[in-house]
C-alpha cells in the first residue's frame, strides 16, 4: 500500500467528491426508472398540471361528498371517503376518482377507476397526512368533465415523515 | 413483518341480488415511506408499497386503484359493486417488489 500512487485517504476523498457531484448533477434529471410514476415528490400545482393539464375544473360541491375528519389527531391514519352522486350508467358514470392532500410531499394519494358495474360512485381509504391543509377529490365523469371539492383537515401529528 | 400481505374482506351479512353493496378490505403492509439520509436527500431506492389494488367480481373489474405512499400503513380500501349473480369478489393488491396478495369473499343471497 505504501508505494501506491494514490493513497487509500485520497481515493476515498476523491470518490466522495465525484459521488456529491453526480447526485447534485442528479437532481433535474429524469427520475429513475423505478420513480413512480402517479406519485411524485412535487408540489400540488406540479402534480395537477402533469395528471389534468389546462383542463378546466368545475365546483362539485353538489355533486361530490368528500368525507373526512375536521381534525386529524393522527396524520398517519386518516380515514377519507369520497361519494358521487352519479346514476352509474354506461352513458354517464364516473370514471376515477382523485384524492390529492395538498401538503403532502407526494401529493397525489390515490386515483380510483370505477365503472359502471360499481353501481355507486363511493370510494374510501386510509391516507397519510404531513401537516395541516387541504385536501381534494378531483373527479372525472365519462363526458369528460372534471369536478373537484377540497376540504380543510387540521392534523394534530404528521405522519408522512421523510 | 410476518403478517405482511394478510389480507380481510367484509362485506355487509345480507345481500339482495341487485343491491349495491359496500365492502371494506385490510390488507397488511408496512407502505414504505420517504426516507431521508442525514443531509435531507431523499435517498434513492425501491421502496416497498402497495402501488396497485383491483377488485374484480364475477370476471369484471369493479374498482381499481393506483396508490402512492400517501396512503397510510396497513390501508383500508372501500368501494361498492352491484351483486347480481353469486359469486366471488377477489381483491388483489400489488406492491412495488412484486409481492401479490389476494383475498376473497363470497358474495351469496340469502
Amino acid at each position: 500500500m505504501k508505494d501506491h500512487p494514490v493513497s487509500r485517504r485520497r481515493a476515498l476523498v476523491t470518490l466522495g467528491a465525484l459521488g456529491l457531484g453526480a447526485s447534485g448533477l442528479m437532481l433535474p434529471a429524469p427520475r429513475p426508472a423505478h420513480a413512480q410514476a402517479l406519485g411524485q415528490h412535487e408540489t400540488v400545482d406540479e402534480a395537477l398540471k402533469r395528471i389534468f393539464g389546462a383542463r378546466p375544473m368545475k365546483d362539485g360541491s353538489g355533486v361530490v361528498k368528500l368525507d373526512l375528519p375536521l381534525i386529524a389527531e393522527n396524520g398517519a391514519v386518516v380515514p377519507v371517503s369520497v361519494d358521487v352522486t352519479s346514476p352509474m350508467t354506461p352513458a354517464n358514470h364516473v370514471k376515477t376518482i382523485y384524492v390529492v392532500a395538498d401538503k403532502n410531499r407526494i401529493p397525489v394519494v390515490f386515483r380510483a377507476a370505477l365503472g359502471p358495474e360499481a353501481g355507486q360512485a363511493a370510494v374510501g381509504a386510509t391516507i397519510r397526512l404531513g401537516e395541516t391543509g387541504d385536501v381534494r377529490a378531483i373527479v372525472e365523469q365519462s363526458d369528460g368533465t372534471l369536478l373537484a371539492v377540497k376540504r380543510e383537515v387540521k392534523v394534530t401529528v404528521g405522519g408522512c415523515g421523510g | 413483518m410476518s403478517d405482511i400481505g394478510k389480507v380481510r374482506v367484509r362485506l355487509p351479512s345480507s345481500i339482495k341480488p341487485g343491491d349495491v353493496v359496500r365492502v371494506r378490505s385490510l390488507v397488511i403492509h408496512p407502505m414504505e415511506r420517504i426516507e431521508r439520509d442525514s443531509k435531507g436527500r431523499i435517498i434513492d431506492k425501491k421502496y416497498l408499497y402497495i402501488n396497485r389494488v383491483v377488485a374484480t367480481y364475477l370476471g369484471k373489474t369493479v374498482a381499481a386503484f393506483d396508490t402512492t405512499q400517501s396512503v397510510s400503513e396497513n390501508p383500508t380500501f372501500v368501494f361498492s359493486f352491484r351483486a347480481t349473480d353469486p359469486g366471488t369478489l377477489t381483491i388483489t393488491f400489488h406492491d412495488t417488489h412484486g409481492g401479490k396478495y389476494e383475498g376473497t369473499a363470497d358474495v351469496k343471497f340469502v
